[in-house]
């Protein structure tokens, strides 16, 4: 590439004979500059764009956040970190914080755990493979609102097909609507039901990108089909695991449609008690139903701050965990080559 | 040589790609305000309204006699839905439609903008501002004098009965008689209440299907509500209103709420299984009852039926104006359509298809509201434009201030939940909301 772009015959004589510099033609510097500069013009679409809607949004709310702000009068005096310190002690920011948290666990765990297995299972050799891939894609297809409408109808409290099943067993009824824990597991249980298998499928095209003969070779050296889960494709996919976490972190602590629609007629959004108000929904309610825009921008900076907090412990975490694995399988090879040479000096 | 040329292109398209979407993203607000006063060139009105407003045939009706304009309607479906819709679009500054519809629980919100919206006494208001009953259209005058919103409904309330319910539990079921039974022109909570016991009594059931429609009844009827007219509050130390929640949790708590899911119902069922057998109802909320009874698949034979009574005395609930944001690009147009809208014709229309009942006095008595129409079949071919009119009088709008509808939603929304479930009794509860009202809006 780089013969055609720039003649043999100046290249030398520039470098050996510093005090008189050729020109440089045009043509050449014009040359340059294209190289240099042209792969950010290409990657600039997508930062003018996020740069519009993505870091201005960002400053105006910031903006917003330092003044008393009412949603529909407009602006009403600056007032610095006042409405951080105000959330900071509200009950209720610590009460939407607490369910987002608990949902979230209640969500991302079990749905990552079962993410995998299913993408262990799609990896193996069975037949029909496209329409099992498929299959466990078609939740993440359907609208959250669908869902959600769904869901919220089976998880009713006096007509709900769950409850009616459990009192047909002569079970007492659970009260998912107005319920802190029950509230929790059942928008939870939405939550998985719609990601767990777009999570597969990330994960299912990490695994397909091991390279195939070290299963085999670990085959034939006798480790087993768990073992070659654990010891293998685990550790192989582990930039995958990050991104799969780090990115469920993300929607998994911004979770609103799910709470907003679990009982939408309820006077308070999240629940009577605020039993399931997300710090989303929070803040949905304190810009709508308040009308105070310079809280509830407070709340969206607090919250981007306890996403990439949370972000960074999760990388911090999963980093740690596979890179223990990693680590301690070295340590035990170390081991077991040591014992070899004792063995076969003595 | 070739490959550099080609790069050339490739640069010259990224920057004109990333100019072109600062273009757009810079030019969008920018756009030409068209001519005011009415004109005969083709133009669309958008009209966004909420819950059952019975517009749709007027819409075609205003389409036929004037040719040049096409409406452009959209429904939301509840008024909580429709009040996130437009202060969306009034913070954004853009979006509103021509004709917007706004609830009475959400004036005070709108007022506190009113200068977004057009004054229609510039097109036409001072011609037609007689038609409403008084306090309606003084409800639609901002402090300034300024009419910004031409009223559609109001919301007397009457009691809605399940005869057959009634019939089950030994009570009579003749809607005059039953106005006797709840104290006829004296009801009031009291006798309501013991009624309810009777029915519970007998039945071992329900008497109503949640204590807030209960509660926001006995606001509403009261001279002040949730704030003084001189705009102050008015909730802790009323012994008024303390008076009347300790009377509805006790009757809560003896097992007269069906704790039900407002605006849900069960998707209805719960009106058709027999789970409670009163209901408040405004008129606008006989169209409502008419919606849940059919979706759970009941029918005229469910039972259903309005009586000339309510507990406590006059009471409104709810009612809406249209209005003409000024983000409108035709405010003459708009306006026009708004007075088709709210005409005594057109209300009177509207009320044989939803039940709201005009804010107009001439369509008060009309034919079509007075006489019979689908709604009236289905309520037991009750006279509902009779009895609302009756129920109509005495009726006074209440001043609600900037934060009612936080107060109604999130400060009793809770303390209703804890008596309807059990979890408190009237005092503790009260004093819960009180708790409440100092976090959300005193200390706010």
């Amino acid at each position: 590439m780089t013969a055609t772009l720039t003649p043999p015959q100046e290249q030398k004589p520039a470098a050996e004979t510093p005090a008189q510099k050729p020109k440089v033609p045009f043509k050449y510097r014009l040359n340059r500059f294209d190289m240099k500069a042209s792969p950010y013009l290409y990657i600039a679409p997508f930062f003018i764009l996020f740069g519009l809607v993505g870091l201005f949004p960002l400053g105006y709310t910031f903006v917003v956040s330092l003044n008393k702000w009412n949603l529909l009068t407009g602006p009403g005096g600056f007032v610095g970190l006042a409405n951080y310190g105000a959330e900071l002690t509200d009950p209720f920011f610590w009460n939407s914080l607490f369910n987002t948290v608990s949902i979230f666990l209640l969500s991302a765990v079990p749905q990552l755990i079962i993410a995998v297995v299913i993408a262990a299972v799609l990896d193996q050799n069975i037949r029909g493979k496209t329409f099992w891939r498929m299959s466990v894609l078609i939740p993440y297809v359907v609208t959250p609102v669908a869902v959600t409408l769904i869901f919220s109808s089976a998880f009713d409290e006096k007509y709900g097909a769950i409850n009616n099943l459990l009192q047909f067993f002569h079970l007492n009824p659970i009260m998912w609507k107005t319920e802190t824990f029950p509230s929790h597991v059942a928008i939870a249980t939405m939550v998985n039901w719609r990601w767990t298998g777009y999570n597969a499928l990330i994960l299912l095209a990490a695994m397909q990108a091991v390279p195939r003969d070290i299963y085999e070779s670990a085959a034939l050296d006798g480790a087993g089909a768990i073992r070659r889960f654990f010891s293998m494709t685990l550790p192989s996919i582990r930039p995958t695991m990050i991104f799969v976490i780090i990115t469920a972190t993300v929607g998994g602590l911004q979770i609103f449609t799910e709470p907003k629609l679990f009982n939408p007629t309820t006077a308070t959004p999240g629940g009577p008690q605020r039993q399931y108000q997300t710090t989303v929904l929070y803040l949905w309610d304190l810009a709508f139903n308040r009308q105070n825009f310079g809280k509830a921008s407070a709340v969206a900076w607090l919250l981007f701050l306890i996403i990439v907090l949370f972000g960074l412990l999760n990388f911090l975490i999963s980093r740690r965990i596979a890179s223990t694995e990693a680590k301690s399988s070295k340590r035990k090879t170390a081991r077991i080559l040591a014992q070899y040479n004792e063995n076969k000096i003595s | 040589m070739k490959y550099s040329r080609r790069t050339k292109g490739a640069v010259a398209l990224a920057g004109v790609a990333a100019f072109a979407l600062l273009a757009t993203g810079c030019s969008s607000g920018g756009s030409t305000a068209s001519s005011t006063g009415s004109s005969t060139d083709p133009i669309t009105l958008t009209v966004t309204t909420f819950g059952t407003m019975g517009y749709d045939d007027l819409y075609k009706q205003y389409e036929q006699l004037h040719p040049n304009i096409t409406i452009n309607a959209t429904n939301i479906d509840t008024g909580d839905n429709a009040k996130t819709d437009w202060q969306t679009k009034e913070a954004a500054g853009a979006g509103l439609p021509d004709v917007q519809a706004v609830e009475e629980g959400w004036l005070s919100a709108v007022m506190q903008v009113s200068d977004q919206f057009n004054d229609l006494s510039q097109y036409g208001a001072n011609d037609i501002k007689d038609r409403w009953v008084s306090w309606k259209l003084a409800q639609a005058t901002d402090a300034k004098g300024r009419i910004i919103g031409y009223g559609s409904d109001i919301g007397p309330e009457g009691l809605c009965y399940n005869s057959k319910d009634f019939a089950a539990a030994g009570l009579p079921t003749d809607r005059d008689q039953v106005a006797a039974l709840f104290g006829g022109d004296n009801a009031t909570w009291d006798d309501y209440f013991k009624v309810g016991a009777q029915y519970k009594a007998a039945t071992g059931k329900a008497f109503y299907d949640q204590s807030g429609f209960i509660w926001n009844a006995m606001v509403n009827q009261q001279a002040e509500g949730y704030y003084k007219k001189d705009g102050s509050l008015n909730v802790d130390g009323n012994a008024t209103l303390q008076g009347l929640w300790n009377k509805l949790a006790t009757a809560t708590a003896s097992g007269l709420s069906a704790n039900q899911t407002a605006w849900d119902w069960g998707k209805g069922k719960a009106f058709t299984d027999g789970t409670f057998s009163t209901f408040v109802c405004p008129g606008w909320m006989l169209g409502v009852v008419k919606g849940q009874v059919t979706s759970a698949g009941g029918d005229a034979t469910t039972g259903w039926d309005f009586a000339n009574v309510f507990p406590g005395g006059a009471a409104n609930w709810g009612g809406s104006f249209l209005t003409v944001p000024t983000q409108s690009k035709h405010p003459q147009e708009a306006a026009d359509l708004a007075a088709f809208l709210t005409n005594a014709k057109s209300q009177a229309a509207a009320f044989g298809v939803a039940g709201t009942f005009p804010s107009v006095t001439a369509a008060q008595t009309d034919p079509a509201v007075t006489g019979t129409n689908d709604l009236s079949t289905f309520f037991n071919n009750a006279p509902i434009g009779t009895i609302l009119g009756e129920r109509a009088k005495g009726v006074v709008a209440q001043f609600k201030g900037p934060d009612d509808s936080v107060i109604q939603s999130q400060v009793f929304g809770p303390a209703i939940q804890e008596i309807d479930s059990g979890k408190a009794d009237g005092p503790t509860s009260w004093n819960d909301a009180i708790t409440l009202l100092n976090q959300l809006v005193v200390n706010k």
